[in-house]
């Protein structure tokens, strides 16, 4: 729909463009369902996290996250069997607000959230549209909480997300497509938490703490009489999800700036859900902590160094819940 | 509780309780114990030329929304100053050091507001009847990444004589304003004063377009041609 109300681009077809059915997925009924991809990782073990800062020297704080895929498990065919997730998060300012904008005593937040035309198995468009702006509304909530704002009157601050690639909602071969019901969403929007969380603090902006997203979800599950409760969901790797949560959290002050829950959970299972999504938020800082520490050190700071640092190892952290 | 200070720290890290120390720059209070609220490298200066801290709060010790109310730590300043506790970010290791995947300096300098009192060196962009607008380029030391606009008034550019003050017989359009503000304005400008003997005009052109150099309080020399332009004259060294 947005694709169609934008007339300053030549945009794609409508309907996107469909990976090739090859024709042993007609012929064996079974096979197409060989390809689904099995979660083989642990129920409370995340997948591995890609997390960076300063990437973007015009910004005054950035960040790339990526979450990638799992290896193949299947050499036969071509289509990766989940998607990946890439984030990069920029935060321009804080800056003096334009003239025509009333005076505030607090730093003013906005924030877009973008996904690229590519991000997704079927296109999006260059408009944002509905399912972007409300990532953005909960990404702002996410972070206005954790952003001391009196120490910036009249001034704002922009965070802009771009989602490079998105974790889709659904198996690509299910028969809904690639979407889902958006349950990938949920994924996205952690995603986007921990990276703007992320360039927040390189942006040198004031924060009570950091902020980091997390998602956990009950699936259905045969072998453990029914659900199954899963941290860092890949939604291509579950048949079918019952309820899923995404969260901001705050490490040290154990407190949660956002909450997005959907799908059909009961009064305790969300309890348990949210519980969920701190403790998989807890693996994003966790891989946040160790990358400014690393970026402290390598910021060559002698005392630094010989303190509790110098015997840090610099190598990559294994995530396992 | 750590008895040692770390030696850096990231945003939410437990520096040690507001009893035992004075929060600095990069710190907040909450639950009457420091914490930090930016990463970098932690300090703490046992005040000897700091004034024993006066209770005015400058901006870096103002509660956060979540501390409704803290015990300012000012009770025992007469018998021993507490250590001052900042949070700095390694401007040492800015530009060079920071190579991100798309060049050099992503992330770098620290972002700076005009705060009440800072010296700050503007630009004069507009004269008007009433007031003189400048673009502030230089709070402090640091040079800001984006100009602020500020305004200086006919009242407040210099100490005497205010009535009989000329906006135009004080600045003209580019000269460089040492100033200092005295008040975060409106909604648009911060309010500059250079209502002292160190303020004023540093760097100014003539009109032929060449550089002056101060005479006088009030008056700049043209070194080629001679000729004499009024400035509110900043204090030569």
């Amino acid at each position: 729909m947005a694709a169609l109300s934008d007339r300053r681009r030549i945009n794609a077809p409508s309907g996107g463009t469909s990976a090739p059915v090859f024709s042993k997925a007609l012929k064996e009924p079974g096979y197409l369902e060989e390809l689904r991809p099995q979660r083989i990782r642990a129920p409370k073990e995340l997948r591995k996290i890609f997390l960076q800062t300063s990437i973007i020297p015009s910004a005054s704080g950035s960040a790339y996250l990526e979450i990638p895929n799992a290896p193949s498990s299947h050499p036969a065919t071509l289509i990766p069997p989940t998607s990946s997730l890439k984030i990069a998060a920029s935060v321009q300012g804080p800056k003096p607000l334009p003239r025509s904008a009333p005076f505030s005593p607090t730093l003013l937040l906005s924030t877009t959230v973008k996904f690229a035309p590519f991000a997704t198995r079927h296109r999006r468009g260059y408009i944002r549209d509905a399912a972007e702006r409300d990532l953005g509304v909960h990404l702002e909530t996410a972070l206005r909480g954790v952003i001391i704002g009196e120490r910036w009157p009249k001034s704002g601050v922009e965070i802009v997300v771009t989602v490079l690639e998105g974790d889709e909602g659904a198996w690509w071969g299910q028969e809904g497509g690639s979407n889902g019901s958006g349950w990938g969403l949920l994924n996205v929007l952690a995603g986007c938490i921990t990276a703007a969380g992320s360039a927040i603090i390189d942006a040198g902006i004031d924060c009570v703490d950091m902020v980091s997203g997390g998602v956990a979800a009950f699936v259905q599950d045969p072998s453990a009489d029914g659900r199954l409760l899963v941290l860092d969901p890949s939604p291509a790797e579950h048949r079918d999800i019952i309820a899923a949560c995404a969260v901001g959290y705050l490490h040290s002050r154990d407190e949660v700036t956002e909450v997005w829950l959907r799908g059909d959970a009961g009064l305790e299972a969300a309890d348990s859900l949210i519980e969920g999504a701190a403790q998989a938020a807890e693996g994003s800082f966790s891989v946040m902590k160790e990358v400014f520490i690393e970026n402290l050190e390598k910021n060559g700071n002698a005392q630094g160094l010989e303190g509790a640092g110098g015997k840090r190892k610099h190598a990559d952290v294994e995530m396992a819940g | 509780m750590p008895s040692t200070l770390p030696p850096y720290a990231l945003p939410g890290t437990l520096l040690g309780p507001a009893t035992k120390y004075l929060p600095g720059p990069g710190t907040h209070i909450h639950e009457s114990h420091i914490y930090s609220s930016i990463a970098g490298n932690v300090r703490s200066t046992t005040s000897r030329a700091a004034p024993p801290p006066t209770p005015t709060n400058k901006p870096p010790t103002t509660n956060t929304p979540t501390t409704p109310s803290t015990p300012t730590p000012a009770n025992n300043t007469k018998s021993k100053p507490l250590p001052l506790l900042t949070v700095s970010r390694d401007d040492a290791a800015e530009g060079q050091d920071t190579m991100g995947i798309l060049g050099v300096g992503g992330g770098a300098g620290n972002p700076i507001l005009p705060e009440v009192e800072s010296i700050v060196l503007a630009r004069v962009t507009r004269l008007g009847q009433r007031f003189a607008s400048v673009e502030i380029l230089v709070v402090g030391d640091s040079v800001c990444r984006e100009s602020f606009q500020g305004m200086i008034r006919r009242e407040d550019v210099r100490a005497t004589e205010k009535d009989k003050v000329k906006i135009e017989e004080s600045f003209r359009v580019g000269d460089l304003v040492r100033g200092v503000v005295i008040s975060l304005g409106d909604q648009s400008n911060y309010y500059l004063s250079t209502a002292q003997n160190e303020l004023g005009v540093v760097m100014a052109k003539s009109e032929a377009g060449n550089t002056m150099y101060p005479v006088s309080w009030k008056e700049f020399v043209d070194a080629k041609t001679g000729a004499r332009e009024r400035r509110k004259v900043a204090k030569p060294f």
